[in-house]
């Protein structure tokens, strides 16, 4: 077997342009940038300070000098859930970071927001691969296989479900395939999104689920099983005043908050019109 | 400049799950910074995912050691696909990407899950009568390898004559572990689950369904009142960052050999 001709070791790896990029990119705005929900301004000292945007004009916040503490940082939300998306809108607040340099920087902000620097710059670079979902449904295996059988309807549900900026601050830019642009607002932030993420594909794999039953399961006033289990739910919780979220991504719970807002598209249109979803007379 | 990427399963649920190999990565970055210039971590259910982690590396050379505990699915089919490999060695985009087997049937794992009963025995007395050690693992009717692992360690510590009895049981084949601990003829038994990180079996439906009550306890059983000493997984032992290490120098000798006689 040959071996791949070296490369010149001397070629700048796409990391290393990234952190220069992006710390450049902070230190042209004086005021600071804001990427996701965070807020990070150049120090008279020539590093950086990061904090929520929220806080942004906030005087006692707990400051740590660790770049690494980034992690801890972004890992629960502000009511100690666990946050398995680093992008979701739910960042908690009273921290600030002060790191000393632009490596200190991208270490951090690759816990806050992994992969996301190398994303942007890759992005404003022109060079970022986009995988539309239908190429990614097409490599999975296991339990995740049957995402590939979820319709483009489905695809563009489940989008505007798991991906608008209420629930993801990325801005997606994989489209159901090349010919099929995602129906959906994308989202304003500065993050983009390559490609659905493993988050959006067990939520794709749930909303599968959904679609097998609609074609099969639905009864005399058109309703699936699941949809009568969640509105049951619904009706549990709202009526003991105690409406609680499921996990973010426990998508087999009723009152999970993309199951819910896939069921806003789908649903909603079913109870007020008595038609099926998107408004069409079902068949 | 050379990255030790270690690879997790990882949950959208919980953190227990990649909280090994965070811990590992640190002490790794600590007591092995003069080996790598980067370590870094990714998973297949977190960010940053195996898709996207080698954009985030600098170094061109590249170690990729799976934080799994068998050979399986996850190692033979998912991580290589994901991280874009075609074998022991891949060399893409300016990198040269060696990749190591799992944890579990590294030559070094018996030395851990020892490391692990030391820890758990430390200041506590055993009665006399004989002792067994019982690996257990989550099996699957699935795939071989799974169990498999558990028999490779059990075999090569039995081989060290350290214990009356080392026997095997598990949660997902046979033989289950209920029964193992309970006819197994010792009078104290060391559990000891060969998994990567706790979580809702090693914390929950293992005691629950062995009735456990903590690190120690004593039960009545079919083959008389047993003291059982209850471990934590093996995987969130210290000592598996040098074994993830140690793995990783392995795999760049085992391809070095691979070069000289190619």
């Amino acid at each position: 077997m040959s071996e791949a001709p070296a490369r010149p070791s001397t070629k700048q790896s796409v990391a290393a342009a990234s952190r220069e990029a992006f710390a450049a990119w902070i230190d042209e705005a004086p005021e600071g940038r804001v990427f996701g929900q965070v807020l990070i301004r150049r120090t008279s000292e020539g590093g950086y300070s990061l904090r929520q945007r929220d806080d942004a004009g906030a005087a006692k916040l707990v400051v740590n000098e660790e770049p690494r503490e980034a992690r801890e940082i972004s890992k629960l939300t502000e009511w100690g859930e666990y946050r398995p998306l680093k992008s979701s809108p739910n960042l908690r607040r009273g921290w600030e970071l002060h790191v000393k340099d632009a490596r200190g920087l991208a270490v951090a902000m690759n816990y806050l927001y992994p992969a996301a620097q190398v994303h942007w710059y890759l992005y404003r670079e022109g060079s970022l691969e986009v995988t539309s979902y239908r190429e990614n449904a097409a490599r999975q295996s296991g339990i995740y296989k049957r995402i590939q059988r979820l319709s483009d309807e489905g695809v563009q549900n489940a989008a505007r479900a798991c991906c608008e900026d209420v629930v993801c601050l990325k801005k997606a830019l994989w489209n159901v395939d090349e010919g099929t642009p995602l129906a959906m607002d994308r989202g304003d932030g500065e993050i983009p999104c390559p490609e659905p993420c493993s988050v959006f594909v067990s939520f794709a794999r749930r909303v599968r689920l959904f679609e097998r039953e609609d074609r099969r399961d639905l009864d005399e006033i058109g309703l699936s099983p699941s949809e009568k289990e969640d509105l049951a739910a619904l009706v549990e919780a709202a009526s003991a005043g105690n409406v609680e979220y499921a996990r973010e991504a426990e998508f087999e719970e009723p009152l999970n908050e993309r199951r819910l807002r896939y069921r806003r598209l789908t649903l909603l249109p079913k109870l007020r019109s008595g038609r099926g979803p998107a408004g069409r007379p079902r068949d | 400049m050379k990255a030790l990427v270690i690879v997790g399963h990882g949950s959208h649920l919980n953190e227990d799950s990649s909280l090994p190999v965070y811990e590992h990565a640190a002490r790794i970055r600590e007591r092995f910074g003069d080996e790598y210039d980067e370590v870094v971590e990714c998973f297949w259910k977190e960010e940053p995912s195996m898709r996207h982690v080698l954009d985030t590396v600098e170094s061109e050379d590249v170690f990729v050691v799976p934080a799994f505990i068998s050979e399986g699915y996850f190692t033979q089919q998912v991580i290589p696909r994901e991280l874009g490999l075609a074998g022991p060695v891949t060399n893409k985009g300016g990198k040269t990407i060696r990749y190591a087997g799992p944890l579990g049937t590294f030559e070094g794992m018996p030395d851990v899950i020892l490391e692990r009963v030391e820890d758990l025995l430390r200041d506590k007395e055993v009665p006399p009568g004989r002792t067994a050690l019982v690996l257990l693992g989550h099996g699957t009717d699935l795939n071989k390898s799974s169990g498999g692992v558990i028999y490779l360690n059990a075999g090569r510590i039995r081989e060290r004559g350290l214990y009356d009895v080392v026997a095997e049981g598990f949660l997902d084949q046979e033989p289950e572990i209920g029964e193992v601990v309970e006819n197994v003829e010792a009078e104290n038994v060391i559990l000891i689950p060969v998994f990567i990180a706790e979580g809702w079996h090693t914390r929950e439906t293992i005691p629950e369904d062995l009735g456990l009550t903590g690190e120690v306890t004593v039960k009545a059983t079919a083959t008389g009142e047993k003291t059982i000493y209850y471990g934590a997984p093996v995987g969130t032992h210290p000592s598996m960052a040098a074994l993830i290490v140690a793995r990783a120098r392995e795999t760049e000798r085992e391809t070095e050999v691979v070069r000289s006689a190619g």
